[in-house]
């Protein structure tokens, strides 16, 4: 053995930033984490030339899953030009090489926090969740060794007593985003601070979705095809936000997830979250021709889903 | 068409950090050079928080961040995680650190003798603002003994288990690449005793001595008595491909032992770290010595304070909370008016009685 | 700070890993569907170094894996094992499981098999919509039920099935019916 088969020729920075030995990490617990969808992997996280908590997770999965040809999209609150968003797609593209896109159609690779965008996602798509939080349990359970052997146990009663706590006070569910939701019939997951909108997206999806915790060092996965159900009561039906029957104003496009913005008159106005169908919304309503792909929801309904 | 205009973007991110740099002007080698011989104790935490030795690159980092610790180590972080790993050094033991200084508060001497070494422990903390006036501050020479102290003693819990008072923890058998690594996987709990360690070694001094402090103010079981101290230089051995140990220079190591009575033994907490760093070895320590039997949840119990005295976690996430959230809040924003119209639909008519 | 990197580009190894994982991944979340795959060998180079532990039947395999670093070890330790073409079921009762609380210290196990005669087997679970029919040969007789019997999920092992330049995935999650 000499140095040079333990070490390799320098370079100023490893292909896709992170080195062989983390990516083999994260392939090795994202394989695992496809076989036992919903159940949180434990992976030896790295650092990265960002902060914890600022997508960190998502960065280390995309950085591991690119090469030159695949295209990738980033969003940030549904946005592509969010300051966040601007950053990341930066940083991708200047450690892979692979080119950027804002349009959903044209991704192969899509990293976003908290949305899904509106349009459906093929079976050749690869979404990957930023995770802040990836344990669901931490409301009624803060002790991580405590809540895994919870998900060991399927020990989810805490859980749902606490959603029907929620309903005999409020009267309804109270939980906003990260809704979580029972994968596979085994594992309950957070699907990350994506909105109640987002969730049924996920549910028997054609794409697959990899959700990474950076800071916590967990990913899991929802496979293609995979059951994803919303924690709910028989008699209680799951509700997405009422966006339904909101109209963009800028777009004109009604029955999407909207940002709100408050007006200087007290009311409201809306715009369409996910920036890209906004913008495409708009290009379309100025006459120009554009390619929309089919979306999730229709007239502000998502098949299959009582509202 | 920038459809978020008021956020900015690529230009914007440009610009801020343009703006962050806008007056700290050049960062030359001279620079960095000069914070790595003025500032060694800052370079010391940087390199302990970063677990990467290095005094040239944790200068530069500080140069690089303006002197913001949480950026710097941050940097060494991630310059660290991707370099390859070439060797695992041997075990160093305490009785072959060339010793600095070496106090122990448990014994009023101890063998060996109590050596004081370098600190500011016994000084008068007085500003001297005639150097801002330009009267240089020289600092007095050293006057040496006229014996110096032995280098390279045992510890101090070394002859407390000699003399049956506490029981040291036995060899760990690990070695080289068998030795658990917290930057290769992710620690789990219960913890790997090498995970435990790695972790306070790593954690952020703040965070460190404030729960350390928690525990001493008596939010822990144990009491904490300083057995001992020590400031040291620690050899780095490794293996030549050749076969042959040599050499790799030295590291400045700090470490401390703290025990408290526990029954008819004493209990022992231990920490070490690279660089100087007094308060964070005594404070991790201390944490060491109560976590055995620490309630879930309490500040002593090694997951809680594992997973919160992690500087570059904790302050990531910290600062996370600047990002926009206005997807999160107007799901909740959503579902608080709905309960809230519920909450008033049902006092106006309220449901018959059955 | 931080100078651009010029072009940044894959160097030719750094390609195949990346592919092979591509292959991997695609096969695993959609079991049945076959994806290219240069043999066992890209797996190795994939997914294996030190923090692994291995078991090979095919000494080149296992000379790769332990060039990467991986401790080669028992069949019963192992988190890769390659098997080859596996005589007889006896092997499945020893993989590692892993646990309710660590189901990912389950096994991957890698056999050589065959997809263009053999037996017709149905397909059901995550990544397949509905049932997926495929033919799978070059397995001992009863290996299909020897897996359902000794699995409880989400303990269990995850297969990948070489055939030549062919990969199949059968993670635990999947259901298989032989008919």
């Amino acid at each position: 053995m000499s140095l040079a088969t333990l070490t390799r020729a320098w370079e100023p920075m490893s292909y896709g930033f992170l080195d062989g030995s983390a990516k083999r990490e994260v392939r090795r617990k994202m394989l695992k984490a496809v076989a036992v969808p919903g159940c949180q992997m434990p992976y030896a996280s790295r650092e990265v030339p960002m902060a914890r908590g600022w997508g960190t997770g998502g960065l280390q999965v995309s950085c591991t899953l690119l090469n030159p040809k695949m295209r990738v999209k980033v969003i940030d609150q549904g946005a592509d030009d969010s300051v966040n968003a601007a950053s990341i797609r930066k940083f991708l593209a200047r450690v892979s090489g692979a080119p950027t896109t804002t349009d959903t159609l044209e991704a192969d690779l899509i990293q976003s926090r908290h949305r899904i965008p509106e349009e459906i996602l093929r079976e050749d798509q690869v979404l990957v969740l930023q995770v802040p939080n990836p344990e669901p349990l931490r409301p009624v359970q803060p002790n991580m060794s405590i809540a895994r052997q919870m998900h060991a146990d399927a020990d989810y009663g805490r859980m749902w007593l606490q959603l029907y706590e929620q309903i005999v006070r409020a009267g309804r569910v109270m939980q906003g985003a990260s809704y979580p939701s029972l994968v596979n019939g085994r594992f309950i997951m957070t699907p990350s601070p994506i909105p109640r909108w987002d969730v049924p997206k996920l549910h028997m999806a054609k794409h697959l979705t990899i959700l990474s915790a950076g800071r916590e060092k967990r990913l899991y996965v929802v496979p293609p095809y995979t059951r994803v159900e919303p924690l709910v009561f028989d008699d209680v039906p799951y509700r997405v936000e009422e966006h339904g029957g909101l109209t963009c104003t800028r777009s004109g496009a009604t029955g999407f997830f909207m940002n709100e913005i408050p007006q200087d008159d007290g009311s409201s106005a809306y715009e369409i979250s996910d920036s890209d169908f906004g913008v495409k919304s708009i290009r379309k309503r100025e006459g120009e021709e554009v390619a929309f792909g089919a979306t999730w929801y229709t007239g502000g309904e998502m098949e299959g889903q009582g509202r | 068409m920038a459809y978020v205009a008021t956020r900015g973007g690529e230009r914007a991110i440009e610009q801020s950090q343009r703006l962050f740099r806008a007056e700290m002007g050049e960062i030359t080698r001279e620079r960095v050079a000069e914070i790595r011989r003025a500032m060694p104790y800052l370079v010391d935490r940087a390199m302990g928080e970063a677990s990467l030795y290095d005094e040239d690159l944790a200068a530069l980092a500080l140069a690089q961040t303006g002197g913001e610790p949480y950026e710097a180590i941050l940097l060494l972080r991630a310059w660290r995680t991707t370099q390859p790993r070439l060797q695992v050094a041997a075990p160093v033991r305490q009785e072959d650190l060339f010793t600095h200084r070496r106090i122990s508060a448990a014994f009023k001497d101890i063998p060996g003798g109590q050596v004081l070494g370098p600190t500011l422990d016994y000084s008068h903390r007085i500003l001297e603002t005639g150097v801002l006036a330009g009267e240089a501050f020289v600092p007095p020479p050293v006057e040496p003994a006229a014996v110096p102290a032995p280098a390279r003693q045992p510890s101090v819990a070394a002859w407390q288990a000699e003399n049956g008072l506490l029981e040291l923890p036995g060899d760990d058998a690990a070695l080289g690449n068998e030795i658990p690594d917290i930057t290769r996987e992710p620690v789990m709990f219960p913890a790997k005793r090498a995970h435990t360690l790695q972790s306070l070694a790593r954690a952020e001094t703040g965070g460190v001595l404030a729960l350390g402090y928690a525990a001493q103010r008596g939010y822990g079981q144990a009491h904490p008595t300083v057995n001992e101290l020590r400031l040291a230089e620690a050899e780095i051995r490794v293996r030549h491909p050749r076969g042959t140990t040599f050499s790799a220079g030295r590291v400045k190591i700090s470490q401390a032992e703290v025990v408290s009575k526990s029954g008819t033994q004493l209990g022992l907490g231990f920490a070490a770290t690279l660089g100087w760093n007094e308060v964070k070895v005594i404070a991790a320590a201390t944490l060491d010595l109560n976590a055995p039997g620490a309630e879930k949840g309490s500040a002593t119990e090694e997951e809680f304070f594992v997973y919160h005295t992690e500087g570059v976690e904790s302050s990531g996430f910290c600062i996370h909370f600047k990002l926009p959230h206005y997807v999160t809040f107007q799901s909740s924003l959503d579902a608080m008016r709905d309960a809230k119209a519920k909450k008033a639909a049902t006092e106006k008519a309220p449901e018959p009685a059955e | 700070m931080g100078q651009p990197l010029a072009s940044p580009s894959p160097s030719p190894a750094e390609l195949r890993s990346n592919a092979a994982f591509e292959a991997l991944l695609w096969a695993l979340s959609r079991p049945g569907q076959l994806r290219a795959l240069e043999g066992e060998g890209a797996i190795v180079e994939a997914l294996i170094d030190r923090e692994c532990t291995v078991y090979a039947t095919d000494p080149a395999v296992a000379r790769g894996a332990e060039r990467l670093g991986a401790a080669l070890v028992g069949a019963g330790e192992a988190d890769y094992v390659f098997a080859g073409a596996l005589p007889s079921t006896a092997l499945l009762g020893e993989l590692k499981q892993g646990s309710d609380l660590h189901p990912e210290e389950g096994a991957t196990l890698i056999l050589a098999a065959g997809f263009t005669a053999g037996d017709r087997l149905c397909l059901s679970g995550p990544g397949v919509d509905g049932a997926l029919s495929v033919t799978v040969g070059g397995l001992p007789a009863g290996f299909w039920a020897r897996r359902a019997q000794l699995m409880r999920y989400p303990m269990g092992f995850d297969i990948f099935l070489c055939d030549g330049a062919q990969v199949m995935g059968v993670p635990r999650s999947t259901a298989v019916e032989a008919f």
